[in-house]
């Protein structure tokens, strides 16, 4: 394998969470949504209509580029981007050309446990396009349909420097920036939805060769990110390897033959002939709006990862699972409240939680249980009131039915057998009716003793505290030798 | 005339424009061009040293509007002066796999 070095800058679209489109006052809420109906001449551009800015755009762009650490421009200019497709009624977009929101920042993120840092170039803002579909519903032979309610929804795009060096880095960057967005509030951050959208460019080059940068598009997710990325790098070094040459093109990644396809044919179509938009004035950012916003932000999930660690010591990977969604970390500390043991509730909340949410499908906002009723849950367990084994069925009955942990435990008729004489008794009944596994076990056969602590918790219905089960075993058994 | 604009170049923005010309066409718009820009040309003899490009001539602070939805113009008013329309969708002719993502690549 030769030594080539990877080189990746990625390009970010996110869709601002405002009620209203960015130029017009109709409604963003356009997910499953009838075609055309959240439109008006403005969004249509339909001669004679005039396009106003919503004020909040410029506010949630500047939340954006202020978490990423840009200089902010004292005034930003609209300027329009010409081209022709369907999707575009007006024939061009509105969008920023030399003077952005904000530019020269810089993203903080970890990869493989690692801190890394890369620079944002700049933080602009631009209207959607409309949608186009193919298939569906019916169309007539050999035509496309066009649905506007998209078009004219505000977006920012965030554009880091070349400088991440693999994949999986970009992947990692590209989740910190989804998670800031999430935090913000300036976007919902759902790539299969399309709210996130990223494009890359990548290149590789040697000591002895300059690389040429290759434009990826089309990728819906963040292992689609690191699935086309790490197929670029492949390809890129086969190629170079052989000595044949790469071609600066922009390639597509088609997701279901994990491949990229170059999109031929554009060859001096890239002409955007950007020029201000007459329609609309230059707008100045006071520095008093920037002060305001600056001081309102909130904290960033980078921050936070790092507070979890110190605070609560955490691992760096036990904390990015946190705080990679803001309500699971809430829910997190919101929990620590009321029981305060930030290991334990950390594995409650990634592994036991984590799994009824997958098997509900729904989010921890759309959750019956509370932080207080899993503390509640996980101090019983603590008090070993009950086992982690049945806290475990309790709590995905708690998840079902929105019950308490008490609620449950009366109604199940569970009561924890941790008297330790109680326990004892079973265990010497349990070792009576099975001598021969007694005998395996003495004979050093460890697997014996799974065995009959599984004869207790039988004996018990899964109500012994299986901790002490074990440790009152090895206490008789080491007795009967 | 001075040509200004090389009949090359003309081409290139009848393409990216979607315009089809004749030969006959270009050769007009050739000349046309030609005479309008040349005449710009007058304005690189004033001195703009100190001066910082204007992109607009009005200077005033733009009204912001509000973050408030109200209901669209859409529906059957929207589609009505469209010269073809399915379920809702304005009809446009199908875009060919290789213009689509061509397209793609211009597309936000
Ligand atoms: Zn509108």
């Amino acid at each position: 394998m030769s030594d080539f070095t990877t080189t990746i800058g990625l390009e970010v679209h996110c869709q601002l969470l405002t009620q209203a489109k960015m130029f017009c006052h109709c409604s963003t809420d356009y997910i499953g949504k009838e075609p055309n109906t959240l439109v008006c001449p403005v969004c249509l551009g339909l001669p004679g209509s005039l396009p106003v800015l919503n004020q909040k755009v410029v506010e949630l762009a500047l939340r954006a580029a202020l978490a990423l650490h840009c200089q902010i421009l004292p005034q930003g200019v609209f300027h329009r981007k010409n081209y022709f497709y369907p999707d575009l009624p007006k024939g061009y977009q509105i969008s920023q050309y030399d003077l952005p929101i904000g530019v020269d920042g810089f993203l903080e993120f970890y990869s493989r446990g690692v801190k890394k840092k890369v620079r944002i170039k700049r933080v602009h803002i631009e209207e959607d396009a409309g949608k186009l579909i193919h298939e569906g519903v019916f169309l007539p032979p050999g035509t496309s349909g066009v649905d506007c309610n998209r078009c004219g929804i505000p977006l920012a795009e965030v554009v880091t420097e070349p400088e991440l060096s693999s994949p999986e880095e970009a992947r990692d960057c590209l989740m910190m920036l989804r998670n800031i967005v999430c935090y913000l509030g300036v976007s919902d951050g759902n790539m299969e939805e399309g709210s996130l959208r990223c494009d890359a460019n990548i290149s590789l080059s040697s000591s002895s060769l300059l690389g040429v940068k290759v434009e990826v598009k089309n990728m819906n997710s963040f292992r689609s990110v690191y699935r086309a990325l790490s197929y670029e790098v492949e390809r890129q070094r086969k190629l170079l390897e052989e000595g044949k040459p790469i071609f600066q093109e922009t390639r597509h990644w088609d997701e279901v033959k994990g491949v990229t396809v170059s999109a031929r044919g554009k060859e001096g179509a890239e002409d955007y002939r950007y020029f201000p938009d007459p329609d609309l004035l230059p707008f100045s950012i006071k520095g008093e709006m920037i002060e305001e916003i600056k001081s309102e932000l909130p904290e960033l999930p980078l921050q936070r990862e790092e507070r979890f660690m110190t605070e609560y010591e955490l691992s760096q990977g036990e904390a990015e699972i946190l705080v990679q969604d803001k309500e699971i970390a809430d829910f997190f500390e919101d929990t620590l409240r009321d029981f305060n043991e930030p290991r334990m509730v950390c594995n409650w909340i990634t592994t036991e939680v984590f799994k009824n949410l997958k098997e509900l499908g729904i989010d921890i906002s759309q959750a019956s249980i509370t932080p207080a009723h899993l503390a509640e849950l996980l101090k019983m367990v603590d008090k070993k009131e009950i086992s982690g084994t049945i806290a475990k069925s309790v709590l995905e009955e708690m998840f079902a039915t929105g019950a308490r942990a008490r609620e449950v435990i009366t109604r199940r008729g569970i009561s924890f057998i941790s008297d330790e004489k109680e326990l004892e008794n079973i265990v010497r009944e349990v070792i009576e009716k099975n001598p021969q596994s007694v005998a395996d076990y003495l004979s050093g056969k460890e697997k014996a003793l799974q065995f009959l602590i599984g004869q207790v918790m039988k004996e018990t219905r899964g109500q012994a505290d299986p901790e002490l089960t074990k440790s009152i075993l090895i206490k008789v058994l080491s007795s009967e030798e | 005339m001075r040509e200004v604009i090389s009949l090359q170049e003309l081409k290139r923005i009848a393409q990216v424009s979607k315009l089809e010309l004749s030969e006959e066409e270009l050769q007009g718009f050739f000349e046309d061009i030609n005479n309008v820009v040349s005449r710009f040309e007058k304005l690189n003899d004033l001195d703009l040293q100190d001066i910082s490009p204007t992109s607009h001539l009005s200077w005033s602070e733009p009204p912001f509007s509000s973050d408030e939805p109200r209901a669209g113009e859409g529906g059957e008013e929207v589609l009505k002066g469209a010269p073809q329309v399915a379920n809702g969708y304005f009809v446009v002719p199908r875009v060919v796999d290789k213009e689509e993502k061509e397209n793609e690549d211009r597309r936000v």
